[in-house]
C-alpha cells in the first residue's frame, strides 16, 4: 500500500524515482495541479521535491499545514518561499563538482548523524553530494540538522505544527531520478524509512514500460 | 522574426530564452486549467524540467500545430506520450564515465561549430552529464548526435509531421553562452533556432501569392 504522497510538478525525474520498481509500491504521484486535502489524506507522509511548483504550493498551503496537524510527516527539498513555508531560502551557486576538484571539502560540513534520515548512512557523501542554496532564517522551534562550512542552514525540522515538518536543500529525488549520482540510493532509502517505516532494498532500476505512457496514475484527473 | 510560445512549470526554466530580433518569446504558465492558444506561434518551446503530464494534456493541440508546419523544441525527458512519432526513455544501464556523443546525420549543418567535446564532458571534467536515457526516434528521422552505444541523443524529425520536431534525450539546450559556453551547447541552440527561422520564413515565402 502506498504510504508517501510524492508532490508531482510533471517533472521527469520526480515520475522516475514514484514509478522506480523499488519504490511504487510505496510512493503515490500527486499532481500538484490536483493537490487538495481529500487527495492526501489516507497517506502517512508527503515529499515535496526540488523542481516543485511554489506558486502551486503556495495556493495550496492550507491543505498541507492541515496534513501536518493530523500528525503526519512533510519533507521538503531544494527551494522554497516564505509563501507557503515559515522560513527563508536563499540561492547559493551550486557545487556538484566538489568531489572531482576537492574531494575533502563536501559543501556539507556538519551533520546530526542522530537523526534518523542520516544514523544510518555509512559514508558522508551519502548524506551530501550538492546543494541548491541554504536557508537564512527557520522556524523559530526548528532543531538544525545540516550546516555548510559557513555555518549556514541547510537542513532543519520542527513539530510546531503537530506532525513533523523537515526540510533541506538537498535535492535527493531528482538526482536520484535523474540517475547521474549512482549512490543516492543510501539517502532515499532511509529518508523513506523514516517516513514510512518500510526501508526499500536494492538497487535503483528503472521500468522502460513506464516511458511513453498514454495516462500517469495519480494525475489521471489532469489528463481526462 | 518568429513567434515562440515557451511552456513554464514555476521552476525558472524558461531564462535562458530571450527575445531577439529574430524571435520573440512568449510564456505560457501551467495551471490545473492549462489550454494554451498555439495558433499565434511558430516554435512551442518545451525547456528542461518540463511538465509532461500538462503536455499530454495537449497532444492534440500539438499535433495540429505541427500538422500546420509549426516546429516544437523539446530538450527535457518526455514520458507522457505528447511528442508524434518518437519517444524518450529514461536507462541507467550504462556507466556515465562512458558517454560520449558522436555526430550522425546532419543535413542541415546544425552541428556547424559546435564542439561534441563539450557534451562530452562538463567544465570540471564529469562525463554523463548533459542527457539520460536515449530517444527511439521515429522512422526517417534524423539522428543528429548518438551515444556510445549507437542510441538517438538528439533528434530532427520532419517526416512524422508536415513540421519540425527537434528532441534531446533530455539534455538541457538553451543561450547558455553567459556561463562562458561559446561553442557547445549554446552554438547547437543558435544552429537550430537559425533553421527553424529560415524554414519559417522559407515556408512563409511559398505561400504569398505570385
Amino acid at each position: 500500500m502506498k504510504k508517501i504522497g510524492l508532490i508531482f510538478n510533471g517533472v521527469w525525474s520526480h515520475y522516475a524515482v514514484a514509478t522506480a520498481p523499488k519504490y511504487r509500491d510505496l510512493y503515490e504521484l500527486i499532481y500538484i495541479h490536483d493537490l487538495n486535502y481529500a487527495a492526501i489524506q489516507h497517506l502517512d507522509a508527503l515529499l515535496i521535491p526540488f523542481q516543485s511548483h511554489q506558486p502551486a504550493l503556495e495556493q495550496r498551503k492550507e491543505d498541507l499545514y492541515r496534513f501536518l496537524a493530523d500528525g503526519k510527516k512533510i519533507a521538503v527539498f531544494g527551494d522554497s518561499t516564505p509563501l507557503w513555508l515559515d522560513a527563508q531560502w536563499e540561492d547559493r551557486p551550486v557545487n556538484n563538482y566538489w568531489w572531482v576538484t576537492d574531494p575533502n571539502s563536501p559543501p556539507i560540513s556538519e551533520t546530526d548523524y542522530t537523526h534518523p534520515v542520516y544514523a544510518g548512512l555509512a559514508k558522508p557523501r551519502y548524506a551530501c553530494w550538492h546543494i541548491h542554496g541554504v536557508y537564512t532564517r527557520t522556524p523559530d522551534r526548528a532543531a538544525i540538522i545540516q550546516r555548510n562550512d559557513a555555518g549556514e542552514i541547510i537542513t532543519w525540522q520542527t513539530e510546531q505544527y503537530g506532525g513533523v515538518l523537515f526540510a533541506s536543500t538537498l535535492d535527493p529525488i531528482v538526482e536520484h531520478g535523474v540517475q547521474q549520482i549512482r549512490h543516492l540510493d543510501n539517502y532515499v532509502d532511509s529518508l523513506t524509512a523514516w517516513l514510512c517505516g518500510t526501508k526499500p532494498e536494492g538497487r535503483f532500476a528503472l521500468d522502460p514500460e513506464c516511458y511513453g505512457v498514454d495516462s500517469v496514475a495519480g494525475a489521471e484527473m489532469a489528463t481526462a | 522574426m518568429i513567434k515562440a510560445l515557451v511552456v513554464s512549470n514555476g521552476i525558472g526554466g524558461a531564462a535562458y530564452y530571450k527575445s531577439s530580433d529574430e524571435i520573440r518569446y512568449d510564456l505560457v504558465e501551467v495551471t490545473r486549467d492549462f489550454d494554451p492558444d498555439l495558433t499565434p506561434y511558430d516554435l512551442l518551446v518545451v525547456p528542461n524540467g518540463c511538465d509532461h503530464v500538462a503536455m499530454l494534456k495537449i497532444r492534440d493541440q500539438v499535433r495540429a500545430f505541427l500538422d500546420a508546419g509549426n516546429a516544437v523544441l523539446c530538450c527535457d525527458g518526455w514520458f507522457t506520450n505528447w511528442v508524434p512519432g518518437n519517444r524518450w526513455i529514461h536507462d541507467n544501464s550504462k556507466a556515465t564515465k562512458d558517454v560520449r556523443h558522436f555526430a550522425k546525420t546532419d543535413r542541415h549543418d546544425l552541428l556547424k561549430g559546435v564542439d561534441l567535446t563539450k557534451f562530452d564532458f562538463e567544465p570540471h571534467g564529469m562525463s554523463g552529464w548533459w542527457a539520460c536515457g536515449y530517444i527511439a526516434a521515429a522512422p526517417g528521422a534524423d539522428v543528429l548526435i548518438e551515444d556510445t552505444w549507437q542510441r538517438a541523443i538528439v533528434v530532427l524529425d520532419e517526416t512524422t509531421t508536415a513540421g519540425a520536431i527537434f528532441l534531446t534525450a533530455s539534455g538541457p539546450l538553451g543561450d547558455f553562452s553567459f556561463y562562458g559556453d561559446a561553442d557547445g551547447i549554446s552554438q547547437l541552440f543558435k544552429n537550430v533556432l537559425h533553421f527553424l527561422i529560415t524554414r519559417k520564413t522559407a515556408s512563409t515565402q511559398e505561400l504569398q501569392p505570385a
